[in-house]
């Protein structure tokens, strides 16, 4: 079942009118989808987290983010090749770019604070406060070519600018990525689950132990 | 116990202990007379380029500044565990964060007494209460922000690596809204009504942020 | 153009690759624990 969900999403956009170039939003735009709502889960996990401390929503959180850098990598990846091609440039600092690329840092910020945390409690309270704070970067992410002045194109699908053979091509394509998105959510979820077994991460036992002496610094 | 006495209490100990020792204020001015320096090797400043230049100059010496002051607000405390018998008294973990946050403020607020008027004197820029404002008003939501994630790494290995790497990207509104504020106060175009009350509201958002969150990363 | 190409190569790449990797690495993991829970 998991590997259909990936086939059906093969399926190649229909159609293009401007040059065949900007058929790179399809993917483009449903990475970033796709990354918003991994990045959600991050945070409702990490409030569910903060609240009940239930290992299950650390856990989504985790996968979560990690499943929201690989969608967000591929966003800005496909992104600067197109950049390339419109505007000649892999990289401008327009309001888009640069707070996408925040994201992009604040997320794998989350990931190493996780990392070199001591395992269990700890890491999963500070990475579902950094969780927290750093979503406040999506909706500016969102915003930023509303707010701001941007060379990245504006919002066509809300603004309802595109032909109807686009815009289903579109819908179906950001469809098949998020129903990506949430298997290898629930792929990763499984596979913490596993890991956390293993090593016995949330052990209630672990939070008495004496706290062996730092080294000196 | 009422809060305002406790972060008053914690505040007040640790200036204390920074005026015994006097460490952090004297090396961080020096430093940050240092990175003007270097900012003016390495940005070639003429008199020609110095007023566009010195805005930029300012945020990365005072980012830099803030890592380091914010940084060390939790190290003492790690050393002699002294941070878990305050959280083993009844005062709220957040008077004990807000009473370390504005100490650590009233110090990087005494460096930045010391770079804006070398800023001034180096780059030839005015020395107005405006840009004096804009930074005051800026350092209050970046506090927030750099003790917050200075309490968590505070026991958390590679402290000095993780501290930036969380701390900048929450910090990069204020320097954008900052740089915008201060350019405008330097007589280069931009709105400095704008730029401040957009401060202004990123500091009431992420005080408030922080101080919920406080309590998650101190209760140990 | 070669960038779209490049650029597809890449997302389906990286997407799928990573599908393949996770996959591969939760079988193993049953396989070594035999999925307990």
């Amino acid at each position: 079942m998991l590997i259909a969900g990936a086939a059906i999403f093969f399926y190649a956009p229909t159609d293009y009118l401007q040059g065949p170039v900007q058929r790179i939003f399809y993917l483009h735009v449903s990475s970033a989808i796709a990354a918003f709502g991994c990045f959600a889960v991050v945070l409702v996990g990490g409030v569910i987290y903060l609240r009940n401390e239930s290992p299950a929503a650390d856990r989504f959180a985790r996968s979560g983010a990690l499943v929201g850098v690989v969608f967000t990598t591929v966003t800005l990846v496909m992104g600067m090749l197109w950049a390339k091609t419109v505007w000649g440039a892999f990289w401008v600092w327009d309001a888009r770019l640069t707070s996408t690329l925040v994201l992009w840092i604040i997320y794998a910020g989350y990931l190493l604070v996780r990392r070199l945390a001591d395992p269990g409690r700890q890491a999963a309270r500070f990475a579902a406060v950094v969780g927290i704070f750093g979503f406040i970067d999506v909706p500016v992410v969102h915003f930023s070519v509303t707010w701001w002045t941007t060379q990245h194109p504006g919002p066509v699908i809300i603004n309802d600018a595109l032909p109807p053979q686009m815009l289903a091509t579109f819908l179906f394509t950001m469809a098949c990525t998020v129903v990506l998105a949430a298997v290898m959510i629930a792929i990763r979820y499984r596979i913490e689950t596993l890991v956390d077994e293993r090593e016995q991460v949330f052990e209630p036992a672990k939070v008495l132990v004496a706290r062996e002496p730092e080294p000196v610094q | 116990m009422n809060p305002f006495r406790v972060a008053l209490a914690v505040a007040r100990k640790d200036l204390r202990s920074e005026w015994r020792t006097r460490e952090v204020v004297p090396a961080l001015a020096q430093f940050i007379i240092l990175a003007l320096l270097i900012g003016n090797f390495g940005f070639q400043v003429d008199s020609r380029n110095a007023a566009s230049i010195a805005p930029g100059i300012l945020w990365l010496a005072l980012v830099f500044a803030g890592l380091v002051a914010f940084g060390r607000t939790f190290a003492a405390e790690r050393e002699q565990a002294s941070l878990e018998a305050m959280l083993m008294t009844p005062a709220s973990p957040v008077a004990i964060f807000a009473g370390k946050a504005v100490a650590a403020s009233l110090l990087l607020i005494a460096c930045e007494a010391v770079m804006l008027p070398a800023l001034s004197l180096f780059f030839g820029t005015p020395f107005s209460a405006d840009v004096v404002a804009a930074v005051l008003i800026a350092t209050v939501g970046m506090a927030a922000l750099g003790c917050l994630f200075a309490a968590m790494v505070a026991r958390v290995r590679a402290r000095e690596l993780l501290l930036p790497l969380l701390t900048l990207p929450l910090w990069i509104p204020f320097i954008i809204a900052g740089g915008q504020a201060v350019q405008s106060a330097m007589g280069l175009p931009g709105s400095y009504s704008e730029a401040i009350s957009l401060l202004i509201d990123f500091d009431i958002l992420f005080l408030v942020l922080t101080s919920l969150a406080a309590r998650f990363v101190l209760d140990e | 153009m070669t960038y779209l190409i490049l650029a597809y190569a890449f997302g389906v790449a990286a997407l799928g690759g990573y599908l393949f990797w996770s996959l591969r690495r939760l079988r193993e993991l049953e396989r070594i624990q035999g999925g307990r829970s």
